[in-house]
Protein backbone atom coordinates (compact mmCIF):
# COMPACT_ATOMS: atom_id res chain seq x y z
CA UNK A 1 0.00 0.00 0.00
CA UNK A 2 1.20 3.23 -1.00
CA UNK A 3 -0.78 5.57 1.26
CA UNK A 4 -1.75 5.05 4.88
CA UNK A 5 -5.71 6.04 5.12
CA UNK A 6 -7.99 6.58 7.65
CA UNK A 7 -10.76 4.46 9.25
CA UNK A 8 -13.06 7.26 7.80
CA UNK A 9 -12.42 5.86 4.17
CA UNK A 10 -12.82 2.41 5.47
CA UNK A 11 -15.46 3.08 6.23
CA UNK A 12 -17.06 4.89 3.43
CA UNK A 13 -16.12 2.54 1.41
CA UNK A 14 -17.07 -0.62 3.45
CA UNK A 15 -20.82 1.25 3.53
CA UNK A 16 -20.77 1.82 -0.17
CA UNK A 17 -19.85 -2.05 -1.21
CA UNK A 18 -22.31 -3.11 1.69
CA UNK A 19 -24.97 -1.24 -0.22
CA UNK A 20 -24.08 -3.14 -3.39
CA UNK A 21 -24.09 -6.33 -2.02
CA UNK A 22 -27.68 -6.07 -0.32
CA UNK A 23 -28.88 -5.00 -3.57
CA UNK A 24 -28.11 -7.91 -5.65
CA UNK A 25 -29.11 -10.38 -2.12
CA UNK A 26 -32.74 -8.61 -2.69
CA UNK A 27 -33.12 -10.09 -6.33
CA UNK A 28 -33.30 -13.52 -4.47
CA UNK A 29 -35.78 -12.61 -1.83
CA UNK A 30 -37.15 -16.23 -1.22
CA UNK A 31 -33.87 -17.30 -0.88
CA UNK A 32 -33.10 -14.73 2.14
CA UNK A 33 -36.25 -16.19 3.67
CA UNK A 34 -35.50 -19.77 3.23
CA UNK A 35 -31.94 -19.59 5.02
CA UNK A 36 -33.36 -16.99 7.63
CA UNK A 37 -35.76 -19.97 8.35
CA UNK A 38 -32.79 -22.43 8.15
CA UNK A 39 -30.64 -20.52 10.22
CA UNK A 40 -33.29 -20.35 13.41
CA UNK A 41 -34.31 -24.07 12.72
CA UNK A 42 -30.54 -25.05 12.97
CA UNK A 43 -30.19 -22.52 16.73
CA UNK A 44 -33.48 -24.51 17.40
CA UNK A 45 -31.68 -27.77 17.68
CA UNK A 46 -29.32 -26.79 19.43
CA UNK A 47 -31.75 -25.27 21.95
CA UNK A 48 -33.92 -28.56 22.23
CA UNK A 49 -31.05 -30.73 22.42
CA UNK A 50 -30.14 -28.47 25.46
CA UNK A 51 -33.51 -28.95 26.65
CA UNK A 52 -33.80 -32.42 26.34
CA UNK A 53 -30.46 -33.19 27.74
CA UNK A 54 -31.19 -30.95 31.42
CA UNK A 55 -34.74 -32.80 31.67
CA UNK A 56 -32.78 -35.73 32.08
CA UNK A 57 -29.81 -34.11 34.03
CA UNK A 58 -30.43 -31.28 36.45
CA UNK A 59 -26.49 -29.78 36.33
CA UNK A 60 -23.86 -30.86 33.99
CA UNK A 61 -20.08 -30.34 35.84
CA UNK A 62 -21.89 -27.58 38.24
CA UNK A 63 -23.35 -25.73 36.00
CA UNK A 64 -27.07 -25.45 36.05
CA UNK A 65 -29.74 -24.75 32.94
CA UNK A 66 -29.56 -21.04 33.07
CA UNK A 67 -25.81 -21.12 33.58
CA UNK A 68 -25.47 -22.87 30.19
CA UNK A 69 -27.54 -20.73 28.21
CA UNK A 70 -25.80 -17.99 29.16
CA UNK A 71 -22.41 -19.76 27.81
CA UNK A 72 -24.80 -20.48 24.59
CA UNK A 73 -26.35 -17.40 23.87
CA UNK A 74 -22.78 -15.80 24.67
CA UNK A 75 -20.64 -18.33 22.44
CA UNK A 76 -23.79 -17.24 19.32
CA UNK A 77 -23.68 -13.50 20.04
CA UNK A 78 -19.56 -14.04 19.97
CA UNK A 79 -20.27 -16.56 16.43
CA UNK A 80 -22.17 -13.33 14.74
CA UNK A 81 -19.54 -11.58 13.44
CA UNK A 82 -17.28 -14.33 11.67
CA UNK A 83 -20.80 -15.04 10.33
CA UNK A 84 -22.04 -11.84 8.94
CA UNK A 85 -18.91 -10.40 8.17
CA UNK A 86 -16.14 -12.84 7.09
CA UNK A 87 -18.76 -15.37 5.31
CA UNK A 88 -16.52 -14.47 2.01
CA UNK A 89 -13.82 -16.53 3.59
CA UNK A 90 -15.72 -19.67 2.56
CA UNK A 91 -15.30 -18.76 -1.46
CA UNK A 92 -11.77 -17.96 -1.30
CA UNK A 93 -10.58 -21.34 -2.33
CA UNK A 94 -13.07 -21.03 -5.43
CA UNK A 95 -11.21 -17.49 -6.23
CA UNK A 96 -7.84 -18.52 -5.93
CA UNK A 97 -8.03 -21.65 -7.94
CA UNK A 98 -10.11 -19.75 -10.87
CA UNK A 99 -7.49 -16.85 -11.08
CA UNK A 100 -10.28 -14.60 -10.06
CA UNK A 101 -8.59 -13.69 -6.75
CA UNK A 102 -6.06 -11.36 -8.86
CA UNK A 103 -8.38 -8.73 -9.59
CA UNK A 104 -8.57 -7.99 -5.72
CA UNK A 105 -4.71 -7.11 -5.79
CA UNK A 106 -5.23 -4.61 -8.04
CA UNK A 107 -7.18 -2.39 -6.24
CA UNK A 108 -5.71 0.68 -4.39
CA UNK A 109 -7.05 -0.91 -0.60
CA UNK A 110 -6.12 -3.55 1.54
CA UNK A 111 -6.83 -7.07 0.34
CA UNK A 112 -8.06 -8.63 3.29
CA UNK A 113 -10.10 -5.40 3.81
CA UNK A 114 -12.04 -5.29 0.22
CA UNK A 115 -12.03 -9.22 -0.04
CA UNK A 116 -14.07 -9.53 3.25
CA UNK A 117 -16.33 -6.24 2.56
CA UNK A 118 -17.94 -7.61 -0.55
CA UNK A 119 -20.02 -10.37 1.28
CA UNK A 120 -22.16 -9.16 4.41
CA UNK A 121 -23.63 -12.34 5.53
CA UNK A 122 -27.48 -11.05 6.12
CA UNK A 123 -28.51 -14.97 8.21
CA UNK A 124 -26.44 -14.00 10.86
CA UNK A 125 -28.73 -11.73 11.81
CA UNK A 126 -31.26 -14.28 12.99
CA UNK A 127 -28.11 -16.17 14.51
CA UNK A 128 -27.60 -12.50 16.39
CA UNK A 129 -31.01 -12.08 17.73
CA UNK A 130 -31.85 -15.16 18.98
CA UNK A 131 -28.02 -15.15 20.92
CA UNK A 132 -28.93 -11.79 22.57
CA UNK A 133 -32.62 -13.51 23.33
CA UNK A 134 -30.83 -16.30 24.99
CA UNK A 135 -28.69 -14.33 26.97
CA UNK A 136 -30.32 -11.58 28.16
CA UNK A 137 -33.08 -14.55 29.58
CA UNK A 138 -30.25 -16.34 30.99
CA UNK A 139 -28.64 -13.14 32.61
CA UNK A 140 -32.26 -12.24 34.06
CA UNK A 141 -32.54 -15.56 35.04
CA UNK A 142 -29.05 -15.78 36.96
CA UNK A 143 -29.50 -12.21 38.41
CA UNK A 144 -26.28 -10.35 37.37
CA UNK A 145 -26.66 -6.68 38.37
CA UNK A 146 -27.04 -4.70 35.07
CA UNK A 147 -24.67 -1.92 35.80
CA UNK A 148 -22.60 0.33 32.98
CA UNK A 149 -19.91 -2.06 34.12
CA UNK A 150 -21.27 -4.87 33.57
CA UNK A 151 -22.82 -3.98 30.37
CA UNK A 152 -19.32 -2.24 29.37
CA UNK A 153 -17.73 -5.85 30.18
CA UNK A 154 -20.38 -7.66 27.89
CA UNK A 155 -20.24 -5.57 24.88
CA UNK A 156 -16.57 -5.58 25.38
CA UNK A 157 -15.90 -9.36 26.06
CA UNK A 158 -18.14 -10.03 23.47
CA UNK A 159 -16.17 -8.14 20.32
CA UNK A 160 -12.97 -9.88 21.37
CA UNK A 161 -14.12 -13.66 21.88
CA UNK A 162 -15.81 -12.78 18.58
CA UNK A 163 -11.98 -12.44 17.32
CA UNK A 164 -10.65 -15.92 18.01
CA UNK A 165 -13.46 -17.24 15.58
CA UNK A 166 -12.46 -15.18 13.15
CA UNK A 167 -8.90 -16.09 13.21
CA UNK A 168 -9.60 -19.83 13.22
CA UNK A 169 -11.71 -19.41 9.83
CA UNK A 170 -8.74 -16.91 8.39
CA UNK A 171 -6.09 -19.13 8.55
CA UNK A 172 -8.20 -22.04 7.52
CA UNK A 173 -9.66 -20.60 4.44
CA UNK A 174 -5.59 -19.07 4.51
CA UNK A 175 -4.45 -22.38 3.66
CA UNK A 176 -6.03 -22.72 0.07
CA UNK A 177 -2.81 -20.36 -0.81
CA UNK A 178 -0.84 -23.47 -0.34
CA UNK A 179 -2.76 -26.55 -0.67
CA UNK A 180 -5.29 -28.23 -3.30
CA UNK A 181 -8.84 -29.04 -1.85
CA UNK A 182 -8.88 -27.11 1.55
CA UNK A 183 -12.83 -27.41 1.43
CA UNK A 184 -12.28 -30.01 3.78
CA UNK A 185 -10.17 -27.93 6.84
CA UNK A 186 -12.64 -24.93 7.00
CA UNK A 187 -15.48 -27.46 7.12
CA UNK A 188 -13.89 -29.23 10.42
CA UNK A 189 -12.46 -25.84 11.89
CA UNK A 190 -16.25 -24.71 11.51
CA UNK A 191 -17.35 -27.63 13.54
CA UNK A 192 -15.22 -26.83 16.19
CA UNK A 193 -17.52 -23.59 16.87
CA UNK A 194 -20.03 -25.80 18.35
CA UNK A 195 -17.40 -26.81 21.17
CA UNK A 196 -17.82 -23.25 22.00
CA UNK A 197 -21.04 -23.60 24.10
CA UNK A 198 -20.07 -26.26 26.55
CA UNK A 199 -17.71 -25.32 30.02
CA UNK A 200 -14.41 -26.20 29.20
CA UNK A 201 -13.94 -27.45 32.49
CA UNK A 202 -15.56 -30.52 31.33
CA UNK A 203 -12.09 -31.88 29.29
CA UNK A 204 -9.26 -32.96 30.90
CA UNK A 205 -5.89 -30.76 31.02
CA UNK A 206 -4.31 -32.04 27.40
CA UNK A 207 -7.38 -31.20 25.52
CA UNK A 208 -8.35 -28.05 27.85
CA UNK A 209 -4.73 -27.14 26.83
CA UNK A 210 -5.41 -27.71 23.27
CA UNK A 211 -8.77 -25.95 22.84
CA UNK A 212 -7.09 -23.32 24.95
CA UNK A 213 -4.10 -22.24 23.13
CA UNK A 214 -3.87 -24.31 19.78
CA UNK A 215 -7.52 -24.13 18.62
CA UNK A 216 -8.57 -21.28 20.80
CA UNK A 217 -12.16 -22.36 20.81
CA UNK A 218 -12.67 -21.97 24.83
CA UNK A 219 -12.11 -18.13 24.22
CA UNK A 220 -15.14 -18.20 21.87
CA UNK A 221 -17.25 -18.17 25.45
CA UNK A 222 -15.68 -20.32 28.30
CA UNK A 223 -13.26 -17.79 29.67
CA UNK A 224 -15.30 -14.81 29.02
CA UNK A 225 -18.81 -15.86 30.48
CA UNK A 226 -16.42 -16.39 33.48
CA UNK A 227 -16.38 -13.06 34.32
CA UNK A 228 -20.22 -12.60 34.97
CA UNK A 229 -20.87 -16.65 36.25
CA UNK A 230 -18.12 -16.32 38.95
CA UNK A 231 -17.03 -13.15 39.60
CA UNK A 232 -15.33 -13.97 42.60
CA UNK A 233 -13.00 -15.95 40.90
CA UNK A 234 -12.27 -15.13 37.20
CA UNK A 235 -8.75 -16.85 36.16
CA UNK A 236 -5.90 -14.90 34.27
CA UNK A 237 -6.98 -16.35 30.84
CA UNK A 238 -9.97 -14.55 31.07
CA UNK A 239 -8.65 -10.78 31.45
CA UNK A 240 -5.94 -11.63 29.27
CA UNK A 241 -8.61 -12.70 26.56
CA UNK A 242 -9.12 -9.54 24.55
CA UNK A 243 -5.45 -8.87 24.21
CA UNK A 244 -4.86 -12.73 23.35
CA UNK A 245 -7.46 -12.36 21.10
CA UNK A 246 -6.19 -9.34 19.48
CA UNK A 247 -2.67 -11.17 18.75
CA UNK A 248 -4.75 -14.69 17.83
CA UNK A 249 -6.45 -12.15 14.79
CA UNK A 250 -3.35 -10.16 13.94
CA UNK A 251 -1.34 -13.42 13.39
CA UNK A 252 -4.20 -14.83 11.52
CA UNK A 253 -3.69 -11.69 8.86
CA UNK A 254 -0.58 -12.02 8.71
CA UNK A 255 -1.05 -15.38 7.43
CA UNK A 256 -3.67 -14.68 5.55
CA UNK A 257 -1.48 -11.73 3.94
CA UNK A 258 1.30 -13.71 3.37
CA UNK A 259 -1.10 -16.30 1.44
CA UNK A 260 -1.62 -13.39 -0.87
CA UNK A 261 2.40 -12.79 -1.43
CA UNK A 262 2.68 -16.16 -2.27
CA UNK A 263 -0.50 -15.89 -4.70
CA UNK A 264 1.47 -12.69 -6.60
CA UNK A 265 4.83 -14.08 -6.90
CA UNK A 266 3.32 -17.45 -8.40
CA UNK A 267 1.35 -14.76 -10.73
CA UNK A 268 -0.69 -16.94 -11.84
CA UNK B 1 -30.62 -57.31 -18.18
CA UNK B 2 -31.89 -54.87 -15.62
CA UNK B 3 -29.36 -56.35 -12.87
CA UNK B 4 -26.34 -55.49 -14.99
CA UNK B 5 -26.96 -52.29 -15.36
CA UNK B 6 -27.55 -51.52 -11.41
CA UNK B 7 -24.23 -53.28 -10.67
CA UNK B 8 -22.55 -51.07 -13.59
CA UNK B 9 -23.82 -47.90 -11.52
CA UNK B 10 -23.16 -49.36 -8.21
CA UNK B 11 -19.60 -49.93 -9.44
CA UNK B 12 -19.17 -46.73 -10.98
CA UNK B 13 -20.34 -44.76 -7.26
CA UNK B 14 -17.97 -46.92 -5.58
CA UNK B 15 -14.95 -45.96 -7.95
CA UNK B 16 -15.96 -42.17 -7.90
CA UNK B 17 -15.99 -42.17 -4.15
CA UNK B 18 -12.28 -43.67 -3.62
CA UNK B 19 -11.58 -41.38 -5.56
CA UNK B 20 -11.74 -38.90 -2.58
CA UNK B 21 -10.00 -40.88 -0.21
CA UNK B 22 -8.49 -37.95 1.42
CA UNK B 23 -11.62 -36.62 1.97
CA UNK B 24 -12.68 -39.99 3.78
CA UNK B 25 -9.22 -39.97 5.95
CA UNK B 26 -10.01 -36.17 7.12
CA UNK B 27 -13.43 -36.67 7.76
CA UNK B 28 -12.25 -39.64 9.84
CA UNK B 29 -9.66 -37.77 11.84
CA UNK B 30 -12.68 -34.80 12.30
CA UNK B 31 -14.80 -37.68 13.37
CA UNK B 32 -12.60 -38.49 15.81
CA UNK B 33 -11.91 -34.76 17.70
CA UNK B 34 -16.09 -34.93 17.83
CA UNK B 35 -16.02 -37.55 19.60
CA UNK B 36 -13.82 -36.43 22.23
CA UNK B 37 -15.97 -34.03 22.85
CA UNK B 38 -18.94 -36.14 22.75
CA UNK B 39 -17.42 -38.47 25.16
CA UNK B 40 -16.24 -35.51 27.98
CA UNK B 41 -20.00 -33.96 27.54
CA UNK B 42 -21.10 -37.08 28.52
CA UNK B 43 -19.06 -38.07 30.99
CA UNK B 44 -19.52 -35.32 32.68
CA UNK B 45 -23.38 -35.32 32.51
CA UNK B 46 -23.14 -38.97 33.70
CA UNK B 47 -20.94 -37.73 36.36
CA UNK B 48 -23.21 -34.92 37.68
CA UNK B 49 -26.54 -37.52 37.38
CA UNK B 50 -25.66 -39.81 40.19
CA UNK B 51 -26.44 -43.21 38.94
CA UNK B 52 -25.01 -45.21 36.61
CA UNK B 53 -28.33 -45.43 34.23
CA UNK B 54 -30.45 -42.86 32.96
CA UNK B 55 -33.75 -43.80 31.06
CA UNK B 56 -32.54 -47.40 30.68
CA UNK B 57 -29.21 -46.16 29.01
CA UNK B 58 -25.65 -46.81 30.96
CA UNK B 59 -22.77 -44.65 29.72
CA UNK B 60 -21.53 -47.44 27.44
CA UNK B 61 -24.20 -47.46 25.90
CA UNK B 62 -25.07 -43.76 25.22
CA UNK B 63 -21.46 -44.15 23.73
CA UNK B 64 -21.80 -46.83 21.69
CA UNK B 65 -25.26 -45.51 20.95
CA UNK B 66 -23.74 -41.95 19.68
CA UNK B 67 -20.58 -43.03 17.94
CA UNK B 68 -22.38 -45.38 15.91
CA UNK B 69 -25.27 -42.93 15.42
CA UNK B 70 -22.16 -40.47 13.69
CA UNK B 71 -20.82 -43.30 11.70
CA UNK B 72 -23.86 -44.51 10.35
CA UNK B 73 -24.36 -40.39 9.63
CA UNK B 74 -21.79 -40.15 7.69
CA UNK B 75 -22.02 -43.14 6.22
CA UNK B 76 -25.79 -42.30 5.22
CA UNK B 77 -24.79 -39.02 4.05
CA UNK B 78 -26.00 -37.96 0.60
CA UNK B 79 -25.85 -34.76 -1.49
CA UNK B 80 -28.67 -35.38 -3.81
CA UNK B 81 -30.01 -31.60 -2.45
CA UNK B 82 -26.99 -29.96 -3.32
CA UNK B 83 -26.20 -32.51 -6.22
CA UNK B 84 -29.88 -31.62 -7.80
CA UNK B 85 -29.77 -28.11 -7.56
CA UNK B 86 -26.11 -27.76 -9.55
CA UNK B 87 -27.02 -30.01 -11.98
CA UNK B 88 -30.62 -27.36 -12.36
CA UNK B 89 -28.31 -24.66 -12.48
CA UNK B 90 -26.04 -25.55 -14.64
CA UNK B 91 -28.46 -27.61 -17.15
CA UNK B 92 -26.83 -31.16 -16.84
CA UNK B 93 -29.60 -32.59 -15.47
CA UNK B 94 -31.34 -32.84 -18.88
CA UNK B 95 -28.78 -35.18 -19.33
CA UNK B 96 -30.09 -37.19 -16.37
CA UNK B 97 -33.73 -36.94 -17.56
CA UNK B 98 -32.69 -38.06 -20.89
CA UNK B 99 -31.25 -41.26 -19.97
CA UNK B 100 -32.78 -44.51 -20.28
CA UNK B 101 -33.47 -44.93 -16.74
CA UNK B 102 -35.75 -43.40 -14.26
CA UNK B 103 -33.79 -40.59 -12.56
CA UNK B 104 -34.94 -41.58 -9.26
CA UNK B 105 -33.44 -45.10 -9.73
CA UNK B 106 -30.24 -43.88 -11.33
CA UNK B 107 -29.43 -41.60 -8.40
CA UNK B 108 -30.52 -44.19 -6.10
CA UNK B 109 -28.14 -47.42 -7.71
CA UNK B 110 -25.21 -44.64 -8.10
CA UNK B 111 -25.37 -43.66 -4.68
CA UNK B 112 -25.47 -47.50 -2.87
CA UNK B 113 -22.12 -47.80 -4.70
CA UNK B 114 -20.73 -44.87 -2.46
CA UNK B 115 -22.85 -46.46 0.11
CA UNK B 116 -20.86 -49.36 -0.12
CA UNK B 117 -17.21 -48.36 -0.28
CA UNK B 118 -18.44 -46.08 3.27
CA UNK B 119 -20.01 -48.73 4.58
CA UNK B 120 -16.81 -50.42 4.67
CA UNK B 121 -14.01 -47.64 4.68
CA UNK B 122 -15.35 -45.68 7.40
CA UNK B 123 -18.41 -48.10 9.68
CA UNK B 124 -16.52 -51.30 9.72
CA UNK B 125 -13.47 -49.76 11.70
CA UNK B 126 -15.35 -47.47 13.91
CA UNK B 127 -17.53 -50.70 14.71
CA UNK B 128 -14.62 -53.08 15.35
CA UNK B 129 -12.83 -50.09 17.27
CA UNK B 130 -15.99 -49.79 19.28
CA UNK B 131 -15.90 -53.51 20.07
CA UNK B 132 -12.67 -53.66 21.22
CA UNK B 133 -12.87 -50.54 23.66
CA UNK B 134 -16.02 -51.34 25.02
CA UNK B 135 -15.05 -54.95 25.31
CA UNK B 136 -17.95 -57.05 24.54
CA UNK B 137 -20.82 -54.36 25.30
CA UNK B 138 -22.18 -55.14 21.94
CA UNK B 139 -23.78 -58.33 21.48
CA UNK B 140 -22.66 -60.44 18.97
CA UNK B 141 -24.81 -62.99 17.69
CA UNK B 142 -28.36 -62.55 15.44
CA UNK B 143 -28.59 -59.27 15.43
CA UNK B 144 -25.85 -58.05 13.08
CA UNK B 145 -27.88 -59.48 10.65
CA UNK B 146 -31.03 -58.01 12.02
CA UNK B 147 -29.36 -54.57 11.92
CA UNK B 148 -28.06 -55.21 8.34
CA UNK B 149 -31.60 -55.52 7.20
CA UNK B 150 -32.27 -52.55 9.29
CA UNK B 151 -29.62 -50.40 7.63
CA UNK B 152 -30.58 -51.13 3.96
CA UNK B 153 -34.52 -50.39 5.39
CA UNK B 154 -32.42 -47.26 6.47
CA UNK B 155 -30.90 -46.06 3.74
CA UNK B 156 -34.16 -46.35 1.39
CA UNK B 157 -35.94 -44.35 4.00
CA UNK B 158 -33.36 -41.61 4.25
CA UNK B 159 -33.12 -41.76 0.25
CA UNK B 160 -36.93 -41.13 0.39
CA UNK B 161 -36.71 -38.33 2.52
CA UNK B 162 -33.65 -36.69 0.42
CA UNK B 163 -35.39 -37.04 -2.75
CA UNK B 164 -38.60 -35.27 -1.43
CA UNK B 165 -36.75 -32.32 -0.42
CA UNK B 166 -34.67 -32.28 -3.22
CA UNK B 167 -37.46 -32.17 -5.39
CA UNK B 168 -38.18 -29.21 -3.28
CA UNK B 169 -35.30 -27.46 -5.65
CA UNK B 170 -37.49 -27.80 -8.87
CA UNK B 171 -39.00 -24.56 -7.27
CA UNK B 172 -36.60 -22.44 -5.93
CA UNK B 173 -32.78 -22.05 -5.62
CA UNK B 174 -32.17 -22.00 -1.91
CA UNK B 175 -30.24 -25.21 -1.56
CA UNK B 176 -28.43 -24.08 1.58
CA UNK B 177 -31.41 -23.17 2.91
CA UNK B 178 -33.64 -26.38 2.09
CA UNK B 179 -30.74 -28.32 2.95
CA UNK B 180 -29.78 -27.13 6.09
CA UNK B 181 -33.65 -27.07 7.27
CA UNK B 182 -33.56 -30.78 6.24
CA UNK B 183 -30.41 -31.95 8.23
CA UNK B 184 -31.61 -30.07 11.51
CA UNK B 185 -34.68 -31.73 11.78
CA UNK B 186 -33.00 -35.29 10.63
CA UNK B 187 -30.14 -35.27 13.15
CA UNK B 188 -33.10 -34.17 16.31
CA UNK B 189 -35.55 -36.24 15.47
CA UNK B 190 -33.72 -39.19 14.53
CA UNK B 191 -31.47 -39.91 17.39
CA UNK B 192 -28.16 -39.18 15.81
CA UNK B 193 -27.27 -36.01 18.25
CA UNK B 194 -28.92 -37.31 21.58
CA UNK B 195 -30.31 -40.68 21.86
CA UNK B 196 -34.17 -40.89 21.40
CA UNK B 197 -34.77 -42.71 25.17
CA UNK B 198 -33.91 -38.98 26.69
CA UNK B 199 -36.84 -37.31 25.30
CA UNK B 200 -39.87 -37.08 27.51
CA UNK B 201 -42.35 -39.37 27.52
CA UNK B 202 -44.66 -37.35 25.91
CA UNK B 203 -42.72 -35.94 22.84
CA UNK B 204 -41.25 -39.27 22.15
CA UNK B 205 -44.41 -40.91 21.19
CA UNK B 206 -44.96 -38.24 18.61
CA UNK B 207 -41.25 -38.74 17.54
CA UNK B 208 -41.68 -42.72 17.49
CA UNK B 209 -44.22 -42.42 14.50
CA UNK B 210 -41.76 -40.21 12.21
CA UNK B 211 -40.00 -41.81 9.42
CA UNK B 212 -36.34 -39.88 11.05
CA UNK B 213 -36.27 -42.67 13.55
CA UNK B 214 -36.38 -45.41 11.07
CA UNK B 215 -32.81 -43.44 10.23
CA UNK B 216 -30.45 -44.34 12.85
CA UNK B 217 -32.68 -45.29 16.01
CA UNK B 218 -34.34 -48.43 15.16
CA UNK B 219 -31.02 -50.14 13.39
CA UNK B 220 -29.07 -48.73 16.55
CA UNK B 221 -31.72 -50.61 18.94
CA UNK B 222 -31.75 -53.66 16.81
CA UNK B 223 -27.91 -53.84 16.76
CA UNK B 224 -27.96 -53.56 20.70
CA UNK B 225 -31.04 -55.75 21.27
CA UNK B 226 -33.21 -52.89 22.86
CA UNK B 227 -36.59 -51.81 22.15
CA UNK B 228 -38.07 -54.74 21.81
CA UNK B 229 -35.84 -56.24 18.74
CA UNK B 230 -34.92 -59.48 20.56
CA UNK B 231 -38.61 -60.72 20.24
CA UNK B 232 -40.01 -61.51 17.36
CA UNK B 233 -42.93 -59.65 17.60
CA UNK B 234 -40.76 -56.66 19.00
CA UNK B 235 -38.92 -56.96 15.92
CA UNK B 236 -41.54 -57.38 13.36
CA UNK B 237 -42.92 -54.12 14.71
CA UNK B 238 -39.47 -52.34 14.61
CA UNK B 239 -39.05 -53.58 10.99
CA UNK B 240 -42.88 -52.96 9.43
CA UNK B 241 -42.45 -49.57 10.21
CA UNK B 242 -39.30 -49.11 8.73
CA UNK B 243 -41.33 -50.77 5.72
CA UNK B 244 -43.89 -49.06 6.01
CA UNK B 245 -41.96 -45.58 5.70
CA UNK B 246 -39.92 -46.84 2.55
CA UNK B 247 -43.35 -47.40 1.01
CA UNK B 248 -44.94 -44.52 2.13
CA UNK B 249 -42.13 -42.01 0.67
CA UNK B 250 -41.06 -43.71 -2.41
CA UNK B 251 -44.55 -43.34 -3.08
CA UNK B 252 -44.96 -39.90 -2.07
CA UNK B 253 -41.75 -39.12 -3.93
CA UNK B 254 -42.00 -40.41 -7.44
CA UNK B 255 -45.45 -38.73 -7.57
CA UNK B 256 -44.22 -35.50 -6.01
CA UNK B 257 -41.20 -35.75 -8.56
CA UNK B 258 -43.90 -36.14 -11.69
CA UNK B 259 -45.54 -33.37 -10.83
CA UNK B 260 -42.70 -30.86 -10.48
CA UNK B 261 -40.23 -32.45 -13.04
CA UNK B 262 -42.47 -30.21 -15.62
CA UNK B 263 -41.22 -27.04 -14.15
CA UNK B 264 -37.70 -27.27 -14.60
CA UNK B 265 -36.42 -24.13 -15.77
CA UNK B 266 -32.88 -24.22 -17.05
CA UNK B 267 -31.25 -21.10 -17.91
CA UNK B 268 -30.59 -21.21 -21.60
CA UNK B 269 -32.09 -24.51 -22.09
Amino acid sequence: MSKKRGLKFYLSIYRKILIQDLKSKMSYRADFVISTIGMIMTNLAGFITFIVLFHNFPTINGWDLNHMLFLYGFSLLALTPVQCFFDNNWNLRTHVYSGDFIKYCFRPVNIFFYFMSEVFDVKGLGQLAFGLGTLIYAWAKIGIPVTFLTVGQALVFTFTASLFMIAIMNVAAATCFWIQGSGYVMVIMFRFKDFARYPASIFNSVFKAIFTFIIPIAFVAYYPSLVFLQPDNVPVLTWLSPLIGLVFFFLSYAFWMLGVRKYDFTGS
Amino acid sequence: MTIRKYIALVRAGIMESLHFRLGTAVTLFANLIYLVLVYFLWKAVYASSGTDVVNGMTFTDTMIYLILATALFNFLEMFVVWDMSRSIQSGAIILDLLKPMKYRSYTFWKYSGSHVSQFILAFVPTFIVVMIVTKGAIPIGLNLVKFMVSVVLAQIVNFGIEMLVATLCLYTESTWGINIVKETIVLVLSGASIPLAFFPESIRNIISWMPFRAIYDIPLQVLLNKGGSDTLAGLAKLWGMQLGWCVILTVAGVIFWKISVRKITVNGG
